[in-house]
């Protein structure tokens, strides 16, 4: 049962990305959006440029009720 | 006698290093002659020793008369210990940058007006055996022709066109400005299916294919970093990915940590990511500082209608 209950959470959560997904990427600083797990639990998480005040406070610390994880990781380049 | 009088005399006497008295008597298992600790069955004493070092340290009883060296010279203990040949540490090539037949997964490959990247693994598509690797590690992105000479290893590791040539362009899905792109894959189609091997490269064989899941452990084998390890921590990721021709979006894509450092590095591009049973999950192609970025297995094989070999 925990397991079915656990697909269900990702699910929505995954649903929940998608509905801002696009407005968040439109964020200056912000490179990337997904998912992730922290303590246990689904978490949005929104890569960013550089770590400044501005895209802390463009980027909510939830998105209905999915807690927002900031993840400084730097651009993204091809290899 | 002094110990650096005693060195002169042994570095005259074994190595042919000129000086006045002394006639030197070559001594072909001596290699160099030097000043240490001594140390005597293994452990190191306060005594400071003459120390000879020999290609190789023989039993006594085995040592030629002439050249057996004494246990000390006028007072100074002498210590013998085995060196091999010295030799400067000439830069010779990690295998993953060199010409290798058959080739394999994790080696140096490259379209020939590229630097170099990564041959991911073999795929079948109908009755052909592909090799399988980024876009733009085969297809220059996008800017590619079909029959476009692929060499092995790529170009920035010495790759010719004369006479590493191992396989044509064939097929690639172009990466799109305009669209949100999945996958950055290309195949190349070899000349002789004798030159390429299913294997990856330190890993082995690849099992199968399926989906990982968040957190779990992935490797993979590839062209700069060699076999490395780490964790998948994000598995519906979309992104904004900067190439030499612009920057492309990408979504439903994976990003894994580096269990020590980092995961991958430029070069790295088109390696196989593969969980701790061998079953491919992931085709490298991007990275930032601190993470690296894959395409869904699964992702590819229906974009390029193929199947993991």
């Amino acid at each position: 049962m925990p397991h079915a209950l656990h697909a269900v959470c990702m699910a929505s959560v995954e649903e929940v990305k998608k509905r801002h997904e696009a407005r968040l990427m439109k964020t200056p600083g912000v490179v990337g959006v997904g998912i992730g797990r922290s303590g246990g639990k689904p978490v949005i998480r929104v890569y960013v440029d550089k770590d400044t005040p501005k895209v802390r406070k463009a980027v909510p610390d939830a998105l209905e009720d999915v807690p927002v994880e900031i993840v400084v990781s730097g651009p993204f380049k091809a290899l | 006698m002094k110990p650096e009088e005693a060195r002169q005399v042994c570095e005259a006497q074994y190595l042919g290093v000129e000086m006045e008295g002394v006639t030197s008597n070559l001594n072909p298992n001596v290699v160099g002659v030097g000043l240490g600790k001594k140390r005597t069955h293994g452990l190191l004493t306060e005594d400071v020793a003459v120390k000879v070092y020999v290609k190789e340290k023989l039993h006594p009883l085995l040592v030629k008369d002439g050249e057996v060296i004494p246990d000390e010279i006028e007072g100074v203990p002498t210590d013998i210990e085995q060196a091999g040949e010295f030799s400067i540490w000439r830069p010779i090539p990690p295998i993953y940058h060199r010409k290798v037949r058959p080739a394999m997964g994790g080696l140096s490959i490259g379209h020939y007006e590229i630097t170099a990247g990564t041959l991911g693994c073999l795929v079948k598509r109908g009755q052909d055996v592909c090799i399988l690797s980024n876009n733009h590690v085969l297809a220059n992105e996008n800017r590619g022709v079909e029959g476009d000479p692929i060499l092995q290893p790529g170009r920035f590791d010495g790759g010719k066109e004369d006479k590493d040539v191992i396989a044509r362009l064939d097929a690639f899905v172009k990466v799109e400005a305009e669209e949100t792109n999945t996958v950055d894959a290309a195949l190349a189609l070899p000349f002789d299916a004798r030159d390429v091997s299913p294997d990856i490269l330190n890993i082995g064989r690849v099992r199968g294919t399926r989906a990982v899941g968040l957190e779990e452990k992935v490797m993979k084998s590839g062209r700069t970093t060699r076999v490395t390890n780490g964790v998948v921590q994000d598995v519906s990721a979309t992104l904004r990915v900067g190439y030499a021709t612009g920057s492309y979006l990408f979504s439903d894509q994976m990003i894994v940590r580096g269990d020590k450092g980092s995961f991958s590095a430029g070069g790295d591009s088109g390696a196989l990511i593969m969980d701790f049973q061998g079953n491919a999950v992931g085709l490298l192609f991007a990275g930032s500082p601190f993470f690296t970025v894959a395409n869904k297995i699964d992702n590819v094989q229906s974009a390029l209608s193929v199947k993991v070999l």
